[in-house]
């Protein structure tokens, strides 16, 4: 395998869509999902001297937001004590006994399944993605997630529109693969 | 005539182009026509078609532009500080 070389000036446009919708699968919150993504990408850089460049870019910046991740996650749960005693469940209007029944996500409401469903599939993706080739699965996200015209990708990557399709057509059946041991075997 | 007769090779790109909406007359009557006698890239493309329903009804979030420009500026900013203190 050829050395990989770190191109930050590169990573905004190449991985954070990815590493977003990899966050907001995990996290929930838009805008903690973005802090995290962008401190990934100064950790990155901080610790880019440390990388060997045996992995690609992008599975050495995932696993430095996994980090994140789990960081942000020991955060809130060394607060959460403090927060249980804060927290008063009969105060405003609400009565004795209806917090529980209100606060709970009712999973028989089809719109709480859906966006279930819709988080695992996209949490399943993600990681079919993530085992793509770094070229394939750039290229993939470009044409189908971001509806890129081909001309520009082509030009992008200095690849002719025969190429592409090759590659995209490559990356469909990886992922289909992949899918259908993560996914479509669970329905 | 062979025109008109593909490959399963060439069908499966095909298929693929479809789902894009990338293939002109001529190509979509190749792959019709393939598909005909062949089940194997019929199947193929029924699988490549669920899969595209599949990744049109995911919900991808994206951040803006603005929200990526802000992020690049933060890069830009530690990248000058690193270089001057390796200066």
């Amino acid at each position: 395998m050829p050395e990989v070389k770190l191109v930050p000036e590169k990573w905004v446009d190449r991985y954070s869509d990815y590493l977003f919708n990899f966050t907001i699968s995990r996290v929930s919150d838009p805008i903690m999902a973005q802090d995290l993504v962008s401190e990934t990408f100064l950790a990155g850089l901080k610790s880019a001297h440390r990388f060997k460049g045996n992995s690609t870019e992008r599975t050495w910046l995932i696993s430095i937001l996994k980090r994140k991740i789990i960081d942000y996650y020991r955060k809130i749960n060394s607060k959460k004590g403090q927060a249980e005693i804060k927290m008063s469940y009969l105060s405003g209007s609400q009565r004795e006994g209806d917090w529980m029944e209100e606060n709970a996500a009712d999973l028989r409401n089809p719109n709480v399944e859906d966006e279930i469903e819709q988080r695992e599939l996209g949490e399943a993706l993600n990681e079919c993605i993530n085992a793509l080739p770094e070229r394939y699965a750039i290229i993939f996200v470009q044409k189908t997630i971001d509806n890129m015209d081909t001309e520009t990708i082509c030009k992008e990557h200095n690849i002719t529109a025969s190429n592409l399709w090759v590659i995209i057509h490559r990356a469909r059946v990886q992922l289909m693969d992949c899918l259908k041991t993560k996914w479509y075997q669970e329905e | 005539m062979g025109k008109f007769f593909i490959s399963c090779d060439q069908a499966s790109i095909l298929s693929t182009r479809e789902q894009y909406g990338d293939l002109n007359p001529k190509e979509q009557f190749r792959h019709k026509l393939h598909k005909t006698y062949c089940l194997d890239c019929r199947s193929f493309h029924k699988g490549n078609g669920k899969f595209q329903r599949t990744i049109n009804g995911l919900r991808w979030v994206k951040l803006s532009n603005e929200q990526k420009s802000n992020i690049k500026n933060r890069i830009e900013e530690a990248m000058k500080e690193y270089k001057r203190s390796a200066r």
